[in-house]
């Protein structure tokens, strides 16, 4: 068995080899232990650069290959007698430790047999020696009948020696301890798992030992099916490699060469030249290589960030099991089909307002500031005008909210003051005067999306958005003149702290807003030295054309402003005008930020707060997608032309001022799909269903289906895998909820869902919360609040499974035969007992592993349907131990839970507590072991122990 | 297994004998009828370096080794259980250093013995099947490993009673384990191997903390939390038929199937991706006629040399660290025709005892020691 070295066998021919050319530069090597380190670094001449002269002969090459082969050999040797050298050094320490210990043992001992007394294998030992040199051999047996109880009276019995011998030893009896039941090592389940590739016996060669007959058995069908050469690509060894180089360096390449390279490295010629190639190259490239190695390992520090969304979430995609909606989901594996529902859901829409800014680089707060900034560039700070500006602000508030002023609008108002103040205060390291400051800020704030909200209803729109702006205007004026100090400080103190980009923003948005809004009231004071980089002169020129009212428009609309796009064309004008200063900054965006951002929209809608926080948190600010999202949008809007198309397809506020961004189109269609879907009543006569009860009728006959969800993007058609499949399309396919070929789930009125006149039920499938109207879940005890009720107050019978509100199974020894399952509690008829869990394996696994099963006589295989059988043995729960018997007090069923096929056991009948639980293997009659087959079939005569064709398993 | 790349070969060692050492038969004692699975020295307590223990049917038999070749009887022990027979056993010693006699058998029932009391301590049950093999750990003797048909490998505390570990699960073995070890140094390493012809190599370091907590458990010893370990470190697919033995030998691994030799191979393992890596065949030991399992062999304390049986009562000795493998000696005797089950070496390698299936214990004594 032994592999033949290529040396020995060819250690003849070892002389000629040494005459060969190679011989001389082999022989300074081979002796040394560096030999096999040197090997790459030789230099070795290109091919070409050699002059072939003579085209070796076959039987030189094989001779230099040989002669290399035995160098690789020689320098095998040698690493092995090193390797084995360092392991005996290494270990010669280890067990000297271990033999001191054992010593310590020894003087340990002795210490304690002064204080104990007796260690009688010592007393034994000691024995033995005495009378083997026949020293008081007997007066020692005396002494130790003299002090020792009867059972430790008998002593040694030598053998072997001259010495006459004593009868023998007396036994010690061992008191003797019922073994258990055999059992396999099993792992507990709590839900059914696929089976691991690496755990198939499929294609592995099995032995089986049978005890009785004391005989191995090679379990695999067949030989070759065992060992199934696999052809992988061989990576070259080192060792491949060297033999490739020198001897291509000694001969040249030429194909008798390559040819019996080939041979000995039994790979084709062509694959030899190969990387005989690459290894010319890599030896090229060691010298340049090294600088090149600093910037890989400096590029692949970013890498992560480098890729696009769709290839970061790739592992995300193959890992995380959207049906369970785990990672690493051992019952549906990995890299599943990704299979996208066709309906979105609507962006989540927060409930409580969050007005607050999320953190110190919020947009708000941003936004605060440029209002500070604006205001504060007329520069006429008149400290003496106290007059209530809050009141102001609520005032002006209300008249533009055409009377409808409330008192509730009030508090919240202040509210949002307060809130705000204590950001700001945050923000604006040093304002001295925060309280009016922010005040302000506040009212202008909670002033704009109300008005938004009233704009934007059709042809009062326009009108509204002037009359408001007028009040605002008057009403920024008066303030403006007061306010200029505090805000003015609070701008400063906020460009102090804020970095650099922030800075720069704001600097650009200030100007702007400064500009348009102020294009009367030019003064110098703007003209701070910090703001050199865009003059007043240019900002003005920017906003000259617009129409006179665009400053109070950017005013109002200013807090979450810019995007809302009020079919004010100077507005867009002056999106635009930073989103081209931002352009700069839109190019920073990577693509994974942007694939991001996308997702972002989808699942929040426009709010930059959260996007930030959740999504792109440490990569981007709030305020960067802020600005982002305008940019983008108004990209979008610039294509799109003018205002008309604006009204849809545009960020909407609701009434809370939070914004709800739906795409249009989709928005549209979902709603309108939805409707339809409601209005859908559900009937019996409808498509789903009857291919539901036609399966139930065929399910006598063979098992049901195993479902895989569909990836259709529209209804489900004749294409459809599900309906190809003859499966029902379950809330995991891809297609859209009005498919025909969906489940539709019950509507059960109250208790209906334990008899078949539920449709559920009587498809041999648990109740789904997602699908049935009526059947909700509460969880927990209620303290995290109780779901919406649907239906009657009635809590659905049929999700037992899914629940896993099983009973209590205790293990034991059975009555019958090994072990059996126990019910702790009694039960009443028809209670759902617990599931059957186990490995989940193909029909062909089965078959395989079932073999050595059915020699060992017992079996946890349980078919499940055409696709699995559930194998037990090593990972299942206690169920798998409920024994057969013909008249039992369970039964199983296969029951679809959430699209996934499982095995739940019920009470045939009432079950007192402590009842052994047995049900109805059902094995198919001709294929049952003789211990599991009807009295009346048991006569039926098959030769026993003789494996059966077909395996025993399980039925439902 | 696939064929040996260029450049990985092992080296086998040369069936000629080197004679550095001889040895001849200095006592020969039958025992019972029944066939003897286990021999071993105790190596845990240098008091009882002479002494060594032997399995067969129901009986657990403690011998010495004197001069001369005699061999005394010092304690014998019966399990009521008529059915019971032991495979395997091992010493061991309990926290205060009493020795203990760990033996287990088809009955899956690992039994305790109290040599210092000549009564039994515990009896541990819970494998689900009969116990191929019992292994101690040199550095904390009060730990015992025993390798099962039911397909686990178990991790136990002699002192308290206690079932630490069980290696089984996911990644276990997918037939019944026939030997197991622990590693000399790296308490947390052991290597089991079985009849799914895989070598598995565990490691326990994330699970430390119940092995020292079994150390102080005064609670009821079924009310440990028992931690499964599913998946080993290593996966070794070294041989294509049952692995009946497998001993360390530092960090290298020695094994032997049923294709007549003991292979000595280094599992190299990747640190990042545990379960993968590669075997390295370092070396060969032939042994003719070695073709059925459950041949175990064995080892002298510092692992200076090798001792196996064969099916037909052969012992041969190889000289185990150095490259190429010497065969220190051949033993063969007219009268030793059975098969030898297991072999067991003294401390220093001087005697060599081979307990065979016809129920004798050979002892063979060195008698001239090599001038190297």
């Amino acid at each position: 068995m032994c592999p033949g070295r290529p040396g020995s066998d060819l250690r003849p021919s070892t002389g000629s080899a040494l005459l060969q050319p190679p011989a001389p530069a082999m022989a300074s090597k081979a002796p040394s232990p560096s030999a096999s380190a040197s090997r790459l670094d030789a230099p070795v001449d290109p091919p070409a650069l050699r002059p072939l002269e003579t085209v070796p002969v076959v039987k030189d090459i094989a001779n230099v290959i040989d002669a290399f082969k035995k160098q690789v050999a020689a320098d095998r040797a040698i690493i092995i007698r090193k390797r084995i050298e360092e392991n005996r050094r290494e270990l010669a320490g280890v067990t000297d430790k271990i033999f001191n210990s054992s010593k310590q043992r020894n003087d340990h001992t002795n210490d304690n047999i002064t204080s104990n007394g007796v260690d009688l294998l010592t007393k034994r030992q000691e024995d033995a020696l005495g009378m083997q040199n026949g020293i008081d051999a007997n007066n020692g047996d005396r002494d130790s009948d003299n002090y020792l109880e009867d059972a430790h009276a008998s002593t040694a019995v030598l053998l072997g020696s001259s010495i006459p011998v004593k009868n023998a030893v007396r036994p010690i009896k061992l008191p003797e301890v019922k073994r258990l039941p055999p059992y396999t090592t099993w792992i507990f389940l709590d839900r059914n798992q696929r089976m691991t590739e690496d755990q198939s016996v499929v294609g592995r060669r099995r032995i089986y030992y049978d005890q009785n007959g004391g005989e191995a058995l090679i379990c695999s069908d067949s030989e070759e099916e065992a060992i199934e050469d696999e052809e992988e690509k061989r990576e070259f060894l080192d060792s491949e490699d060297y033999i490739l180089r020198m001897t291509i360096k000694e001969l040249g390449l030429s194909d008798p060469v390559l040819e019996s390279l080939a041979n000995c490295l039994s790979r084709s010629p062509s694959e030899v030249k190969a990387r005989y190639e690459v290894l010319i190259k890599e030896e090229k490239n060691v010298g340049g290589s090294k600088n090149g190695d600093n910037e890989e390992t400096s590029q692949t520090m970013s890498s992560f960030l480098d890729k696009d969304l769709d290839a970061a979430l790739d592992s995300f995609d193959n890992l995380f099991c959207r049906r369970c909606l785990v990672f690493d989901c051992r019952l549906h594996g990995c890299s599943q089909d990704l299979v996208l529902p066709v309906d979105k859901q609507p962006p989540w829409s927060h409930t409580n307002e969050e007005i607050a800014p999320c953190g110190p680089l919020c947009y708000r707060s941003a936004l605060k500031l440029v209002k500070g900034a604006t205001v504060s560039s007329p520069g006429s700070g008149d400290p003496e005008e106290k007059s209530n500006p809050s009141s102001n602000g609520s005032k002006s508030h209300v008249l533009t909210r055409k009377k409808s002023a409330s008192s509730s609008d009030r508090t919240r108002l202040k509210q949002c003051q307060s809130e705000s103040a204590s950001s700001n205060a945050k923000n604006a390291s040093e304002s001295s005067d925060s309280e009016t400051g922010p005040r302000q800020d506040a009212s202008a704030r909670v002033l704009s999306p109300r008005k938004t909200k009233s704009a934007g209803k059709g042809g009062l729109r326009k009108r509204n958005s002037k009359r408001v702006a007028e009040r605002v205007l008057v009403c920024l004026r008066k303030r403006q003149k007061m306010m200029a100090s505090d805000s003015d400080s609070i701008a400063s103190g906020s460009l102090l702290s804020g970095d650099m980009k922030l800075r720069s923003k704001l600097q650009k948005e200030n100007e702007d807003a400064a500009s348009s809004s102020q294009k009367k009231i030019k003064s110098p004071v703007i003209r701070r030295p910090r703001r050199k980089d865009l003059t007043i002169e240019e900002s003005h020129n920017l906003v000259q054309g617009e129409v006179p009212d665009a400053p109070s428009s950017e005013m109002t609309i200013d807090p979450p402003p810019t995007n809302n796009n009020d079919t004010s064309k100077k507005e867009e004008f002056v999106d635009e005008n930073t989103c081209k200063q931002e352009l700069s900054e839109d190019r920073s965006w990577k693509a994974l930020e942007k694939g991001l951002y996308e997702k972002g929209l989808e699942i929040f809608g426009r709010n930059s707060c959260l996007i930030a926080r959740n999504l792109l948190n440490g990569l981007k600010t709030c305020q960067e997608i802020f600005q982002y999202m305008n940019c983008s949008e108004n990209k979008l809007i610039c294509q799109g032309g003018d205002a008309a198309n604006l009204g849809e397809g545009h960020p909407k506020f609701d009434s809370n001022g939070n914004m709800v961004h739906i795409e249009p189109r989709r928005r549209s269609r979902f709603l309108r799909r939805r409707g339809r879907v409601r209005r859908l009543k559900y009937t019996w006569k409808s498509a789903a269903y009857h291919s539901i009860r036609k399966r139930i009728t065929e399910r006598k006959d063979q098992p049901c289906r195993q479902y895989n969800p569909c990836n259709c993007q529209t209804a489900c058609g004749k294409q459809c895998s599900c309906l190809l499949n003859g499966t029902c399309c379950e809330k995991y396919c891809g297609c859209p909820k009005s498919c025909k070929n969906r489940f539709r789930g019950c509507h059960c009125a109250k208790n209906q869902c334990r008899s078949r006149q539920c449709p559920c039920f009587a498809a041999d499938r648990e109740c789904d919360p997602d699908v049935c109207r009526n059947c909700w879940v509460s969880c927990g005890d209620g303290t995290l609040g109780v779901p919406s009720q649907r239906g009657d107050n009635y809590e659905c019978r049929n999700m037992k499974l899914l629940l896993k509100q099983q009973q209590r199974v205790l293990l034991g020894k059975s009555d019958v035969s090994g072990w059996g399952a126990f019910l702790k509690n009694s039960v009443s008829k028809h209670e759902y007992l617990g599931e059957y869990t186990g490995e989940l394996i193909s029909h062909r696994e089965a078959d395989k592993r079932g073999k050595i099963y059915d020699r060992e006589n017992s079996s946890f295989l349980f078919n499940l349907n055409d696709q699995f059988v559930l194998d037990a043995y090593r990972k299942g729960d206690k169920l798998k131990f409920a024994n057969h018997s013909p008249d039992p007090n369970c039964y199983a069923k296969v029951i679809m839970v959430a699209g996934d096929h499982r095995v739940g056991i019920f009470a045939k009948e009432r079950i007192n507590a402590g009842e052994e639980l047995f049900y109805d293997y059902r094995y198919e009659p001709d294929r049952a072991p003789a211990w599991a087959r009807k009295p009346e079939a048991a006569g039926s005569k098959k030769e026993e122990g003789a494996p059966s064709s077909g395996r025993a398993k399980k039925l439902a | 297994m696939a064929k040996t790349a260029l450049g990985c070969e092992p080296v086998v060692g040369s069936l000629s004998s080197s004679k550095k050492r001889e040895y001849r038969v200095t006592n020969r004692l039958q025992e019972g009828k029944r066939p003897l699975y286990a021999v071993v020295f105790n190596f845990i307590d240098s008091r009882y370096f002479n002494v060594f223990a032997t399995v067969g049917g129901n009986r657990v038999t403690v011998y010495q080794c004197l001069e001369g070749g005699v061999i005394a009887v010092l304690q014998s022990y019966i399990d009521e259980d008529k059915e019971e027979s032991f495979y395997t056993v091992s010493w061991a010693c309990n926290i205060d250093r009493t020795p203990f006699v760990v033996a287990g058998g088809i009955n899956g029932i690992i039994r305790i013995i109290d040599a210092g009391n000549e009564k039994i301590h515990r009896s541990f049950v819970g494998h689900g099947d009969s116990i191929n093999e019992i292994r101690t750990q040199p550095l904390k003797p009060s730990l015992i490993v025993s390798a099962s048909k039911d397909e686990s490998v178990r991790l136990w505390n002699v002192h308290t009673g206690i079932c630490i570990l069980i290696f089984a699960g996911a990644g276990g073995h997918r037939n019944e384990v026939l030997s197991v070890d622990f590693h000399p140094s790296d308490m947390y390493r052991i290597a089991s191997c079985g009849m799914d012809n895989t070598v598995k190599i565990w490691s326990m370091k994330e699970f430390w903390t119940y092995v020292e907590k079994s150390f102080t458990w005064t609670d009821l010893p079924s009310k440990f939390p028992t931690k499964y370990v599913q998946f080993p470190v290593f996966i070794a697919p070294v041989h294509s038929n049952y692995v009946d033995c497998n001993r360390w030998l530092g960090d290298f691994v020695l094994s032997k199937s049923v294709d007549n030799e003991i292979v000595l191979w280094e599992p190299k393992m990747k640190e990042q991706s545990p379960g993968e890596g590669s075997v390295d065949i370092l070396q060969k030991y032939p042994v003719p006629e070695c073709d059925i399992w459950f041949i175990k062999f064995s080892c002298d304390f510092h692992y200076h040399s090798i001792a196996i049986g064969n099916r037909e009562g052969k012992i041969f000795v190889w000289e185990l660290q150095s490259s190429p493998p010497v065969l220190i000696a051949k033993l063969s005797h007219s009268q030793s025709k059975s098969p030898i089950r297991q072999t067991a070496m003294s401390f220093d390698g001087s005697t060599i005892l081979s307990c065979c299936e016809d129920g004798t214990i050979w002892r063979w004594d060195v008698i001239a020691a090599s001038p190297s």
